[in-house]
């Protein structure tokens, strides 16, 4: 990075320099010093959740001078003391209360899509943080499929570049989409990086290294990657961003307050003025009540609906924003089957990062293909446990499960991320299955579409030819999915939707929601990088409005 | 029974079905390259094993019977995957979801041991866990196979919660990983030979690389 741009981003973000010189993960000091406030003040903005889209948020607003705070239902991590190098010793990243799954076709929660804690999923996130094309922004006018963002691509470009010069993030040139550079330069691959760019490269099709949120030389003072491959269990090191290091340093150095274990388990809204006035949390076994001028809810795509249907009243009796049977919605996921092909050589693919090469050369509509839109293929990289499933899906046990396992080091692995169209039936509602704070749980009910089911094969196909491009002898493919966004999405009237352009629900005006479940469409795209830039464009649309007068008008 | 420097058993598994592939290999030799939070969880998987909470002694017999079977454990030393999963189901350390058609795990595990053991009483006319080997394996893969509800619960639910957990449990242990190759923990050292037949000097090569699963399959 130039100095003048990295002078720029410290203005914007000092987080990376916040972080201690000495190698330490966590700047004890700046938590300890952490400014507090009382139940009782009302603050300019509580957030609820402090994942990629809430602390986005509160870092931005917190450099306004504005007095926020981000509760979350987990812990504040101390990555050196919590998380480990180790599969099976790292559930208690992901959230794991109940939930319940039904539909034509279930999809699993916790580990692989739902995190906990300050940082949220991207604590365990693999690190591909990939833009939306401009098309995404426009799928039913171009593809007469999904829908049509009341944003467009150029109103989130600004936000991108920044967030990722803030991540940061390294790769190749980009040529698809919106074509781009990145801040850092590509990382080296690993066995499994190698056997994608032969693959890709005898068959003709363009596959680049990156985009991937780790570092890749100095960055304020936060470690260099040492390749160890545990990226989807946190990194200890400190390499790969989650707003626990990108953001939330910077947003406490400002006077914000981060409050974790704190569960929030009601927005309150005053059925006179219909305005929010703060939200329900339960901390230590208590029940308290946090005063705000402004609300923010940035819990994801299952949690910020269960939130916002608890929250019903008697002016909102089908649950809060729910006038128009919309929330819970339109819930996505990314049909992300993998693909593994076996070679003669030793891969070792858990070695180094698992996100290190990615294609989007089919991410658009090919007008020749039976299917709308399309799909992208990234590295993955199973560890044994997950390597495990793979294998037991494919109908093995016992001894032929033993002697398939035996063989892991001679394997690589793709995997897609097809982009599954939004449909209303797909959404969240409430159990009468209670968790144990008497809460209703959320259940989860999907089923997939004929485009969708298309799109698996097709990505299926083009991932076993790349590996048998490569050398591969033989291939086996799991179908799984991947990724949460929708359930609230952005529309551009209440009929259609829960948020405005700018994030703000349709039915409370001082009521955001600033999290993966704005999103209407979800592309081919890992979708943390886009969940950042819609908060920190919101962020920057909700400091504008305090210039010209709308709350909040106290002075920090 | 054979052991590694660090004084860890080997797996008792035949060069068929993929034993002895890593010679030498000791993951848990190399924890004195780990850091202090990744031992502690690791260290107890090899440790004295604490005693059951969640599993009645009736339980405990068919669920060793169903693991053994599911992860091919003929013979000690096992792995201890009942007690791994028994401490799971105590502490209540589920994965965040459950089918609509399926009771929390806890009440799966319970449900589906009791629905096993009663088809084995009825139909084979003993508890599972003293049915003969290809008695249990038998049974076992007409779960596997059956589309539809068993016991009131959907088979498929049934194989998959199963094998989740025998999977997690016995792939997290130090021993599974000696058997394939695994490196274990890699902090704070990480890793600095990457790409194709690259090894640390601490790696082991496979010595049997044309053990090709797949072909095996296709020519036993």
């Amino acid at each position: 990075m130039k100095g003048l741009d990295s002078r720029a981003l410290r203005r914007r973000n000092e987080s990376a320099w916040l972080v201690p010189a000495d190698g330490r993960d966590v700047n004890h000091r700046l938590r300890a010093d952490m400014r507090t406030f009382d139940d009782d003040d009302e603050v300019d903005l509580v957030i609820v959740g402090c994942g990629a889209g809430g602390s986005t948020l509160l870092q931005r607003l917190a450099r306004r001078g504005w007095r926020v705070v981000a509760l979350d239902a987990g812990p504040f991590w101390d990555p050196e003391q919590d998380w480990v190098s180790d599969e099976a010793g790292s559930h208690h990243l992901y959230w794991e209360e109940p939930r319940v799954i039904s539909g034509a076709d279930p999809v699993p929660l916790g580990s692989n899509n739902s995190g906990r804690g300050v940082g949220g999923s991207m604590v365990h996130f693999a690190g591909y943080t990939p833009r939306f094309h401009p098309s995404d922004f426009r799928t039913r006018s171009e593809d007469g499929v999904g829908a049509d963002w009341p944003i467009t691509y150029a109103d989130l470009r600004s936000f991108y570049e920044e967030i990722e010069g803030e991540l940061p993030v390294a790769g190749e040139h980009w040529p698809w989409g919106d074509p781009h550079g990145y801040p850092h330069s590509p990382h080296p691959v690993s066995g499994n990086g190698e056997v994608f760019l032969r693959g890709a490269h005898a068959l003709g099709i363009d596959a680049r290294v990156g985009p991937v949120a780790i570092a890749n030389g100095r960055f304020g003072h936060r470690a260099h990657c040492i390749y160890r491959g545990f990226c989807l269990q946190g990194c200890k090191v400190n390499a790969k961003a989650s707003p626990l290091i990108t953001h939330v340093p910077d947003a406490l150095s400002r006077g914000a307050e981060v409050r974790a274990d704190s569960m929030v388990t009601r927005v309150q809204v005053d059925d006179r003025s219909g305005l929010a006035t703060g939200v329900h949390f339960l901390r230590r076994g208590r029940q308290r009540f946090q005063r705000a001028r402004l609300v923010a809810v940035a819990g994801y795509s299952i949690e910020t609906p269960r939130l916002l249907l608890n929250s019903a009243s008697a002016r909102f009796p089908h649950g809060l924003c729910n006038d128009y049977d919309q929330v819970g919605r339109y819930l996505m996921v990314q049909g992300a089957p993998q693909t593994a092909g076996r070679f003669g050589t030793e891969v070792r693919m858990w070695k180094g990062p698992p996100p290190e090469v990615s294609t989007e050369a089919f991410y658009e509509t090919d007008p020749t293909k039976p299917y709308k839109r399309g799909f992208s293929i990234q590295t993955v990289s199973p560890l044994p446990i997950t390597w495990a499933e793979h294998v037991s899906a494919q109908g093995h046990f016992g001894d032929d499960l033993r002697r398939y396992m035996s063989d892991y080091p001679h394997w690589a692995c793709l995997g897609a991320l097809c982009e599954f169209l939004p449909r209303a039936d797909n959404r969240v509602t409430l159990d009468s299955e209670q968790d144990r704070h008497g809460m209703p749980v959320a259940h989860f009910a999907y089923s997939q579409g004929d485009n969708d089911r298309m799109l698996m094969k097709a990505a299926r196909e083009v991932m076993e030819c790349i590996l048998r491009a490569a050398g591969a002898d033989e291939v086996i493919t799991i179908d799984r999915f991947a990724h949460l966004v929708g359930g609230a999405r952005m529309a551009t009237d209440a009929s259609q939707g829960v948020v405005d352009r700018s994030c703000r629900t349709f039915a409370v005006p001082n009521l955001f929601i600033t999290d993966g479940s704005v999103l209407p469409t979800q592309g081919s795209a890992n979708p943390a990088l886009t969940i950042m830039a819609l908060a920190a464009r919101a962020a920057d649309l909700l400091a504008r409005g305090a210039r010209s007068g709308q709350p909040p008008t106290r002075k920090p | 029974m054979s052991a590694s420097s660090s004084g860890q058993p080997k797996l008792p598994l035949s060069v068929d079905h993929g034993g002895g592939r890593y010679p030498g290999l000791d993951t848990l030799g190399q924890s004195s390259h780990w850091d202090m939070a990744t031992t502690g969880v690791v260290a107890p998987r090899v440790g004295i094993p604490v005693g059951l909470r969640f599993f009645t002694q009736r339980e405990e017999a068919v669920a060793c019977a169903l693991t053994d079977q599911l992860l091919g454990q003929h013979e000690d030393p096992r792995v201890p995957v009942v007690r791994m999963i028994d401490s799971r189901l105590a502490e209540g350390q589920g994965d965040g979801w459950h089918h609509v058609d399926m009771p929390p795990d806890d009440l799966a595990w319970r449900n589906s041991l009791a629905a096993l053991e009663e088809d084995a009483c009825s139909r084979l006319g003993a508890p599972f866990a003293d049915c003969s080997w290809p008695e249990q394996e038998a049974s076992l893969r007409a779960i596997q196979r059956w589309r539809g509800a068993w016991h009131g619960m959907p088979a498929q639910s049934v194989w998959s919660l199963w094998t989740r957990y025998a999977d997690t449990a016995f792939y997290a242990h130090p021993w599974a990983w000696d058997e394939i190759g695994f490196g274990g923990p890699a902090y704070p050292r990480g890793y600095k030979h990457l790409g194709l037949d690259a090894r640390e000097p601490w790696e082991v090569k496979d010595i049997r690389p044309t053990l090709d699963p797949l072909r095996l399959r296709e020519n036993p």
